[in-house]
């Protein structure tokens, strides 16, 4: 039998002082007579011993770097190496974020974390008349691999990480392959290569639903070609980082971003399985991804909660016996959504705050919003503001010196175990629906989603959700305080580079490998050798994107529940 | 005006962020509004949704920074297609820079972050 940490006679003790302390503060009028968290978890004025009766240290902490990982998945954690400080940048064409890539790293940044505009997270050419108002905004153009080239000129890419933030597997078959060819191009073999891609079949289906769909059978295939890949290939590579953060910034609860995150991994884990791997041989590649909101101890206890979670899932579900396969490594941006246009500058507060709960949470490399992200692209100052409130928080206040400082505090137990009760029945909600593909085919994680996000936002109009600057604390005709950014030609720059390229290249080789590609489709392969092949041909993003919505057809997901 | 107030929301070019739109689309509905969400869709099929419809509102969302010149495009087919008295209002990311802009071509009404859900619901619904 399991020994709680606190004896039976103490608990009882407890238990009756603390029967009188609460009849003293009954009185009318003492605080508000009932909390809750973002989540709805309803949270107590005061918690002490007997809020975990049967509390097991080793059972439900462990030491960091040992199950269930409560604590954290490294030994020494931050004293060992402290987390990434990944800045996200993308805008433009790749001359200007190649130059601001090299500006963060120059100010101390640690690792390349890329985000690419809405043509190319999509599959189209900046050319595609769909596209072009699109072009530029909201991350990089990225047209062949020639663009690829440009974007990481004169940086180190086998000495410095990179997230590729490839959200929808349609792009990341593409463009990680050009990635992948561009550093076989600079004669840096694949086992040199770090780092990250986002790669998330909920992202092209569920949270950032474009014009034309891929089914999402479809879209979780390509995902999983490119973990299979990348497991036998690139050894030090994250294939996939399930995007947890952007499922909570369409609308989710921090329950709710745990439990689909962990849902999809679930997924790609028996679909490796079922493709002949064990568990231990692609696991410990598995990479997370979470937001870091506003309720500061929902957000820590999500994180611990989370990390025991899935060692839980992958020892008893998938029988993995490296405890590598049961970590759960994470990156975290703080929560765009919590930003506001008005008073800005409010924005750096926020952010500070959220990022000390993803390091007391034990994350291992974090981005922090920039105060106008709310207006526009980050400017260089804003978004060097950003990275500062990184160094900051590393360097000065002290918190890296002790693993999980908060772990032990009634409270942040007793909540972490109610998270995670709560997100483990989200994944058996999904497994009773026969897993998140098929839930999210009838539509059941759109219309979650858009209950959480509709609830949401009428509490901030009820005001019982406190928004400083938006319901209490308004400046009427505010001035903007901040230059906001200005975005740089981009759509003639990729039109001027596609025309030249499509003059240079063969001709006859596109079509073989377009060929090539259709055919891989039809015989349902792993599209990962073949894609690499056909982005050395020059072919464009857009003409590769072409050939697999013709191949797989089109999905029409739910638009309005 | 007769019967309920129809509203056509879309969202344009490949913009990502459908959770605005859609809170906003709850919120009409919940406030007796008929919504035809279309989701993302070029000017031209925005503009004959308008007209197939029979709308009395388009609604267009954006945070892509797309606005400035989808926006303006969506309006000169409207004139093209003979609806220009239907009043265009739009939500989302939008420069406080590009507002004047957008009042001069003619939108109704902008809404940008943090904008309250009754504001819009009062907007649609005074022209009832």
């Amino acid at each position: 039998m399991k020994r709680g940490l606190f004896n039976k006679s103490s608990l009882r003790e407890i238990s009756g002082r603390r029967k009188r302390w609460s009849d003293c503060i009954s009185e009318p009028g003492e605080g508000k007579a009932e909390s809750r968290t973002l989540s709805g978890i309803p949270v107590k004025p005061l918690y002490a011993p007997d809020d975990l009766p049967d509390f097991g240290y080793q059972d439900r902490l462990g030491f960091p770097g040992e199950e269930p990982f409560t604590r954290g998945v490294y030994h020494t954690m931050y004293r060992g190496r402290t987390w990434t400080q990944r800045q996200l940048a993308g805008f433009g064409p790749p001359e200007e974020t190649n130059q601001r890539y090299k500006f963060l790293l120059e100010q101390g940044a640690t690792g390349i974390n890329g985000v690419f505009d809405y043509p190319t997270l999509r599959g189209y050419d900046s050319t595609d008349p769909e596209a072009r108002a699109d072009v530029g905004r909201g991350g990089v153009a990225i047209d062949t691999l020639e663009d690829m080239r440009i974007l990481f000129e004169g940086i180190p890419v086998d000495r410095v990480s990179t997230s590729l933030v490839t959200c929808q597997p349609i792009c990341n078959i593409i463009v990680q392959s050009m990635y992948f060819a561009n550093a076989q191009a600079r004669g840096i073999p694949f086992d040199r290569l770090a780092g990250t891609s986002q790669n998330d079949f909920l992202m092209e289906t569920v949270i950032a639903i474009a014009p034309v769909v891929l089914p999402p059978e479809v879209s979780f295939k390509l995902s999983c070609d490119a973990i299979e890949y990348c497991s036998r290939r690139v050894p030090r590579w994250n294939p996939v980082s399930f995007a947890g953060y952007n499922y909570r910034e369409a609308g989710c609860t921090a329950v709710q971003e745990a439990g689909f995150t962990i849902a999809n991994a679930v997924a790609c884990t028996e679909e490796l399985i079922r493709r002949g791997f064990s568990a231990d041989q692609f696991a410990p590649r598995l990479s997370f991804f979470f937001s870091a909101h506003n309720d500061f101890f929902e957000e820590v206890c999500k994180y611990r909660a989370a990390r025991r979670l899935w060692a839980k899932v992958m020892k008893e579900r998938f029988g993995a016996r490296n405890t590598r396969s049961m970590m759960l490594r994470f990156h975290v941006q703080t929560a765009g959504v919590s930003l506001t246009a008005q008073q800005p500058l409010n924005n750096i507060t926020r952010a500070a705050y959220q990022a000390l709960s993803a390091v007391l949470g034990g994350a291992q490399s974090i981005h922090v919003d920039a105060y106008d992200e709310a207006l526009c692209v980050p400017t260089e100052l804003s978004s060097l503001t950003a990275l500062r409130t990184q160094q900051i928080l590393q360097s000065e206040t002290g918190v890296t010196a002790t693993i999980d400082p908060l772990g032990g505090s009634y409270f942040v137990e007793a909540l972490t175990d109610e998270l995670e009760k709560a997100m483990a029945g989200v994944i058996d909600e999904i497994d009773r629906m026969g897993g998140i593909v098929e839930a999210v085919k009838r539509g059941w994680i759109h219309q979650e989603i858009s209950n959480a996000a509709y609830d949401y936002q009428r509490r901030i109009e009820s005001g019982e959700q406190v928004a400083v600057g938006i319901n209490t604390f308004r400046i009427e005709d505010e001035k903007l305080p901040i230059e906001l950014f200005k975005l740089p030609e981009t759509l003639r720059v990729q039109e001027m580079k596609l025309e030249k390229i499509k003059k240079e290249r063969s001709a006859a080789q596109v079509r073989k490998m377009l060929d090539r590609v259709a055919v891989a489709c039809d015989r349902g392969e792993n599209l990962m050798e073949v894609m690499l092949e056909a982005v050395k041909a020059f072919t464009t993003e857009g003409e590769l994107a072409g050939v697999l919505k013709k191949q797989y057809g089109v999905w029409n997901p739910p638009l309005f529940i | 005006m007769a019967g309920k107030i129809r509203i056509l929301i879309a969202r344009l070019g490949l913009d990502a962020h459908w959770r605005g739109s859609i809170v906003v689309a709850r919120a009409l509905r919940d406030a007796g509004v008929e919504v035809i969400y279309v989701g993302n869709q070029r000017p031209e099929a925005i503009v004959k949704a308008a007209v197939e419809e029979n709308v009395d509102f388009v609604g267009l969302s954006t945070l892509s920074g797309n606005h400035m010149e989808l926006v303006p495009e969506v309006v000169r087919l409207m004139r093209e297609a003979g609806i220009p008295e239907i009043p265009v209002l739009l939500g989302g990311t939008i420069p406080p820079d590009d507002v004047p802009k957008l009042k001069e071509i003619g939108i109704d009404g902008i809404f940008g972050p943090g904008t309250a859900l009754k504001d819009i619901v009062s907007h649609v619904s005074k022209r009832a």
